[in-house]
């Protein structure tokens, strides 16, 4: 077997604030180094799944290995990995940055430091990566490099020779970037004559070829036709095939000392491979495994219930095989009343859970009833005993309850200084804390003089506010409302710092008389008068009028708050059917009938799915 | 197939399509044309051969109603129907009392029309009146005011017609209860035989629709218009007519036996483009187009009737275009949803009859849910709508229609 020479591999990955343009440099990468045929290449070549296609975000960190001669003359391996910028997909990136050592961070020259690109760049300096300050977008009228560079040199402490300049779209700057990369990221360390390490810092589930694992081969080197052992769940897998994506999976002896590439373990049972394990050969072992993930902590919670009661089988499968894929979900099962038995997922956010529940029925063809997303409850109960609630329908009666808390989150908000105030009146008006506030820095500002004194920034100054605030309250509609008062130049980002009292209520809501948990909530005690309107009135909108008259009310505790009455449907009739219509009038009958289907019977009453989501739908504001 | 539909022994009845109108109106999704006016008479004489064709592949078979429908047949000269009208007594045996109707349009009603196409034989005249109210009717699109519509009907009446029909609309936008009550009246005031009343349905792709959808024009009170039906409902009871379909009306013995037909799924034969048909167990349509069709009949061609069904001898000449057989399930499908539009129902001994198994049996659950809920009455009978069911009909009948997926399990000779 020939293996690359470690010394000629470089492992990095490109990370950045949402839409800074990283599949858009893979997309140049791929072209430069002959990856992909011109004639083949599509943009944003990576977002291969349906759903990034459609959104035009990633969503999937993506590797790819690259061949590339460099100015040097020598041929070098390049594993590159593209990862998604949005705050909810995080996970994906740090995953990323441990098969890693090095990392390209992107900055869009229009908009400069967004608050994930401070997330990111303090990610990969915690995994210790070569980084390497690329100012994108260069060949846009209003790029902006040298204040952007400012920024960069002033926050982050680079030099100005270390910022390369490039346009992802044009391609300019993008070969002396591949040179850069090859001299600035270290080929991997690693002992290649260790017995075999490899980190599975992703996966997903095939049909045929049962668990695939992407791995990163730490120490040792992987043999395609070697028995593999899975060091946490101490399982052994033939190995069915091993190799690496061009980006097209392509078959390899196996992988050597640093690489990067996947194996098809043939497992069927999707816990036996979990994501964060080590992977090791079962003839010689290796004695330790590697420090792996820590577990995440997911932030907002929802119950996932299949339409059809009878799909709860699927939906499992379908959620073990799809967490393989997407190791940032949990999920556990419940029951409601209203829905009979589905799962109480965790996700990191409302677009993680949006995402979640279209692959669900994308991928595994499965129609699914979402309920209000909330977060978890810590409940001191008056006989000192602490419960977790991250369902509402189960929360202990009040005159139970000792204490409720809350989760707070650490708020990172960075925007032009002209918005401060309307940003102030946002954070406060949801019960956050004011921390502190940093103008970012700026080449002109710290070589003063010029523009006056450094205190009196610029009005263009942009500045960087930090904020403690309850993650109920910035989970929903929360990032509308900042990029509304801010004509949508704030970014922010959070996460979960800790935990305090609160004075919430739970908010019920009966439907033809019946209360239906699925659709109960948690609120603050002081909002909690206004939310019960403003859910009735909307949950009036989107029940469709049955042939009976369906009330539906708000209550606290015994007391209703709010009534709203969806009116009896009164004509639902065609009119006219005749010779030539027969054929036509019928499909529309059978259309009709089949929508109906697609509602869920609450007693007697037809619910649609979307009613149970119908609190992400109300004003807050 | 063990589905005993009635055939074409007994008679079947003859649609006639004419696709062209002096203007498109609004809300209008039929095949019809406004920029179409040079292409009648080519159109017609091709409606004279399809007829032609037909009456040699069939056989010329007894013939119980005709229907010139469209469109606007008022608008083609009465020479040409009363020319295609002699080519169909010609080649076919049509029943002495035989229902021979044409549609009209007010503008388009005079003596020395009337007075041709009676003579061609037509003895029912179908006025699209729609409204009597002169702001309404420009809502619509029309290009008659309500006095031409009364004007219209006195005429018909006057020139001995003893069968005469009014379609009026509800549920339109902007129109209120006084308005509608007005309409009523004027119309049973003109002593017409028959009354078809039809909600407003918008229909996707019409302008109308998308000024709906856009709110440039107020969207339609479904509860204002559940109230004008059943005004209507009054009105016409009062006055004499019986409510025999859910958007017919008639004096007794007045029914329209064209659609009559339609409505207990007996054969028919639609000629002229995109007409429908429902012969020998197959419905089928010709093609859409007018230019399309009337090309496929440019010359006098001649049909070899060698093949297993005459629909596969006109499909070869390009007239027809989809076609399929009616499965059992379908046509207990159709028999619900179309024999429940009818104040009589269906009946459980023709049920049984068509297809050898009990409808109490099949549409078990359904029929108690639905008697349950009040749209229904179920009996020894049989089963009908109630009033509310009127109103809710596509409840009924979508709930029929998706249960005769059961069908196949109740075969006839099998015990339930
Ligand atoms: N003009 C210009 N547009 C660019 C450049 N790079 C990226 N874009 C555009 O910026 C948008 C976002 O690019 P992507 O490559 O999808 O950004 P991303 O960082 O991968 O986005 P996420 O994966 O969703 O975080 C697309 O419309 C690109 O065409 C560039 O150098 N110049
Ligand atoms: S006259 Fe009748 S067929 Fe012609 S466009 Fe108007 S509604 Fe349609
Ligand atoms: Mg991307």
């Amino acid at each position: 077997m020939e293996w690359m020479d470690k010394s000629r591999i470089r492992n990095f990955c490109i990370i950045a604030h949402i839409d800074h343009g990283k599949s858009t440099l893979a997309d140049r990468l791929m072209q430069f180094t002959g990856a992909v045929e011109d004639r083949d290449l599509t943009e944003q070549h990576l977002d291969t799944m349906e759903l990034e296609r459609e959104r035009g975000i990633t969503i999937k960190a993506q590797a790819v290995r690259l061949s590339y001669t460099a100015r040097d003359g020598r041929g070098y391996e390049l594993n590159l990995i593209d990862t998604p910028g949005h705050v909810d997909f995080t996970y994906e990136v740090s995953r990323s940055l441990a098969a890693c050592e090095g990392a390209l961070l992107l900055i869009d020259a229009t908009q400069g430091i967004q608050a994930q690109t401070m997330a990111n760049i303090y990610l990969a300096m915690e995994h210790d990566l070569s980084i390497i300050p690329v100012i994108n977008k260069i060949d846009l009228p209003g790029a902006e490099p040298e204040r952007v560079a400012g920024e960069i040199e002033q926050s982050f402490g680079f030099a100005p020779q270390d910022i390369q300049y490039i346009s992802a779209k044009t391609g300019k700057g993008v070969l002396d970037l591949l040179e850069t990369v090859v001299e600035l990221v270290e080929p991997p360390r690693g002992d290649p004559s260790a017995p075999l390490r490899a980190l599975i810092f992703d996966s997903r589930y095939d049909p045929y070829k049962g668990v695939v694992a992407y791995l990163r081969v730490v120490d040792g080197e992987m043999k395609g036709t070697e028995r593999a052992m899975l060091m946490s769940a101490g399982v052994t897998a033939d190995v069915l095939e091993a190799g690496f994506f061009s980006p097209a999976p392509e078959k390899s002896a196996g992988l050597a000392t640093g690489q990067v590439g996947y194996l098809a373990t043939g497992l069927k049972n999707v816990r036996d491979c979990r994501v964060g394990d080590t992977l090791t050969s079962s003839r010689l072992p290796a004695t330790a495994p590697l420090a792996g993930y820590r577990p995440l902590k997911p932030m907002v919670f929802s119950g996932l219930y299949p339409a059809d009661g009878k799909a709860y089988p699927e939906l499992r499968d379908a959620l073990d095989k799809l967490q393989l894929n997407d190791p940032a979900l949990v999920f556990e099962p419940e029951s409601s009343t209203a829905l009979g038995f589905g799962f109480r997922c965790g996700f990191l956010g409302l677009l993680h859970m949006d995402i979640v529940q279209e692959r669900l029925e994308r991928e595994y063809d499965l129609s699914l009833i979402a309920t209000a997303p909330g977060v978890n409850y810590r409940v001191t109960l008056t006989d000192q005993s602490v419960v977790e609630v991250d369902n509402p329908s189960r929360m202990p009666p009040a005159q139970t309850i000792a204490e409720v808390r809350e989760p707070w989150v650490e708020l990172s908000i960075i925007a032009p200084s002209r918005f401060i105030g309307p940003v102030m009146d946002l954070v406060t008006g949801r019960r956050g804390e004011y921390r502190k506030m940093e103008y970012l820095p700026t080449r002109s500002s710290m070589s003063a003089g010029a523009n006056g004194p450094a205190d009196a920034p610029a009005n263009d100054a942009r500045v960087h506010l930090e904020y403690l605030a309850p993650l109920s309250e910035i989970l929903v509609d929360f990032h509308d409302q900042l990029k509304a008062r801010t004509q949508g130049y704030a970014s922010m980002d959070y996460s979960l710092v800790d935990d305090r009292p609160a004075d919430l209520v739970k908010l019920e809501v009966l439907v033809n008389q019946e209360p239906v948990d699925a659709l109960s909530i948690i609120t603050h005690r002081g909002d909690a008068q206004s939310q019960g309107r403003k859910l009735a009135r909307k949950l009036r909108e989107l029940i469709p009028r049955q042939m009976f008259e369906v009330p539906i009310q708000a209550a606290i505790g015994n007391k209703v708050i709010a009534r709203e009455t969806v009116r009896a449907l009164r004509k639902n009739v065609l009119a006219k059917c005749y010779g030539g219509d027969v054929t036509r009038k019928r499909k529309l009958l059978e259309q009709q009938a089949e929508g109906k289907k697609r509602l869920k019977k609450i007693g007697r009453v037809d619910v649609p799915q979307e009613a149970f989501l119908a609190v992400l739908k109300i004003d807050r504001e | 197939m063990p589905c005993r539909l009635p055939n074409a022994a007994s008679g079947i009845g003859l649609y006639l399509h004419v696709p062209f109108c002096l203007s498109k109106c609004p809300y209008c999704d039929f095949n019809t044309y406004e920029g179409l006016t040079p292409l009648i008479p080519a159109y017609m004489a091709a409606l004279e051969r399809e007829i032609r064709l037909w009456a040699e592949l069939l056989h010329g078979p007894p013939v119980s109603s005709i229907y010139y429908g469209g469109g606007t047949p008022s608008y083609v000269p009465p020479h040409s129907i009363a020319s295609s009208l002699q080519t169909v007594t010609n080649l076919f045996e049509v029943s002495r009392d035989a229902e021979l109707t044409l549609e009209a349009n007010p503008g388009d009603v005079a003596p020395e029309q009337i007075d041709s196409w009676m003579k061609a034989g037509i003895n029912r005249l179908s006025i699209g009146v729609q409204s009597f109210d002169d702001a309404l009717l420009k809502t619509l699109g029309r290009r008659h005011t309500s006095q031409e519509a009364a004007r219209a009907a006195l005429c018909a009446a006057s020139r001995g017609l003893e069968n005469l029909s009014l379609d009026l609309m509800f549920g339109l936008p902007l129109q209120t209860l006084g308005q509608w009550q007005n309409s009523l009246n004027t119309a049973i005031d003109l002593e017409p035989q028959h009354l078809s009343i039809y909600g407003l349905q918008l229909e996707p792709g019409t302008p109308m629709e998308a000024d709906v959808r856009l709110g440039r024009t107020p969207d339609v009170d479904n509860d204002l218009a559940a109230d004008m039906y059943t005004l209507a409902e009054d009105t016409l009871g009062q006055a004499g007519f019986e409510h025999y379909e859910i958007s017919n009306w008639a004096r007794r013995g007045k029914e329209s036996q064209h659609n009559l037909a339609y409505w207990t799924l007996q054969p028919y034969l639609g000629v002229g483009s995109g007409a429908h048909s429902f012969l020998h167990g197959r419905r089928f349509a010709n093609v859409k187009s007018p230019r399309a069709y009337a090309r496929c009949l440019e010359s006098d061609a001649a049909i070899h009737n060698n093949r297993a069904h005459p629909v596969d001898a006109m499909r070869a000449l390009g007239t027809v275009g989809e076609a399929e057989t009616m499965d059992r399930q379908t046509a207990i499908a159709e028999t619900m949803m179309m024999g429940m539009r009818l104040s009589r129902g269906v009946s459980n001994a023709d049920f049984n009859h068509r297809f050898g198994v009990d409808m109490s049996d099949v549409f078990y659950e359904e029929l108690r849910d639905l008697s349950d809920a009040g749209l229904i009455i179920h009996d020894h009978a049989g089963a009908r709508l109630t009033p509310r069911g009127r109103l809710l009909g596509n409840e009924v009948f979508a709930r029929l229609v998706e249960a005769s997926s059961k069908a196949a399990q109740f075969r006839p000779g099998q015990a339930a």
